[in-house]
């Protein structure tokens, strides 16, 4: 990434950050509100959003490449399980706390305090799923599901240097 | 509207709360150009977890721990053009709960919000804005999913409340 994008991305963060700031979704009364269907402003924000990007994206498509020349791939994945069960989960914190990863900065930003709390939560959760996901991986390597070679293989190395 | 712009005179260069059709296509644009500079979705989750790559051993990509930075500067520049700023509580939920259940509750969102964001691979930013944008079935599932348990968590929590939530 060439030195002048590495710019426009910061550029993005920033404006992105500031338009999350301005839309008043860090007060904790605006999601609320919304996901008790009494107001209708964060479902016309994202709704307008993805239409506008859908769009962009069009555009880009049409275009085919990145601002470096790279092919645009546009990456896309198939749902799995792992996206209803995190969604949910992540559905559960939205929902009690009115807040997600991005509006937690504007709520702190704001005066907004408790949100400091909330990132302390998020960066655990987030390192608490890597930690789940590592364990899993390592327990399933030890399964006996392992091709049965291996174990026969293993053995005899050890026993070359394990003295009986 | 948000109860912010109701209670406070607005004193700042911008309103507490832009109208949507100001910030919806502005962030759209935003998405649009994360995909044309980096070929990648925008997501306020990933950018958190680029922070904590280096303790997990793992290397994120460059741009992002940059960007969760530049967006905290932007944050800051709309909250000094906003309503004077004031420390406040957490709305209704600060009203209900004494902090000292407030703490662990909002530790418990946290903790399900950053859970739950790895686990799907997103969040509202990276799946809900950008993977949404292109029409990707996981965003599209990951989306749906959040966004129906979170009314119905806050539909429960009105009702067992009595309305005070």
């Amino acid at each position: 990434m060439s030195r002048r994008t590495r710019w426009a991305v910061l550029a993005v963060g920033a404006v992105f950050g500031f338009l999350l700031t301005a839309s008043g979704f860090g007060d904790y009364e605006t999601i609320h509100r919304g996901l008790l269907l009494q107001d209708g402003y964060i479902y016309l924000t994202m709704g307008s959003a993805v239409g506008t990007a859908f769009a962009g994206i069009a555009l880009l498509r049409r275009r085919g490449r990145t601002a470096s020349g790279a092919p645009l791939r546009l990456p896309r994945q198939r749902a799995e399980r792992r996206h209803v069960y995190g969604g949910a989960v992540f559905g559960l914190g939205f929902g009690v706390g009115a807040t997600c990863p991005g509006i937690t900065v504007a709520m702190t930003t704001t005066g907004g305090l408790y949100g400091l709390v909330v990132l302390v939560g998020l960066l655990g959760g987030l390192r608490l799923r890597g930690w789940v996901e590592q364990r899993a991986a390592r327990s399933l390597s030890t399964e006996p599901m392992l091709p049965a070679a291996q174990p026969v293989v293993s053995a005899r190395r050890l026993s070359d240097v394990v003295p009986e | 509207m948000c109860a912010r712009c109701e209670e406070a005179p607005v004193l700042g260069w911008i309103d507490g709360q832009l109208p949507w059709w100001v910030i919806g296509p502005g962030v759209g644009l935003c998405v649009v150009a994360l995909y044309g500079l980096a070929d990648a979705r925008l997501g306020v989750s990933g950018a958190w977890l680029a922070t904590i790559a280096r303790a997990e051993g793992w290397q994120p990509e460059p741009w992002r721990r940059s960007f969760l930075l530049a967006l905290v500067v932007g944050s800051l520049g709309a909250a000094l053009l906003g309503p004077p700023v004031t420390v406040h509580g957490y709305g209704r939920l600060s009203e209900l709960l004494p902090p000292v259940l407030l703490v662990p509750v909002l530790l418990a969102v946290g903790l399900a919000l950053g859970y739950g964001a790895r686990w799907a691979g997103g969040c509202t930013s990276g799946h809900g804005l950008s993977g949404c944008a292109v029409a990707s079935p996981d965003s599209l599932v990951t989306t749906a999913t959040f966004f129906s348990v979170a009314v119905l968590v806050t539909l429960a929590l009105h009702a067992l409340t009595g309305g005070a939530l």
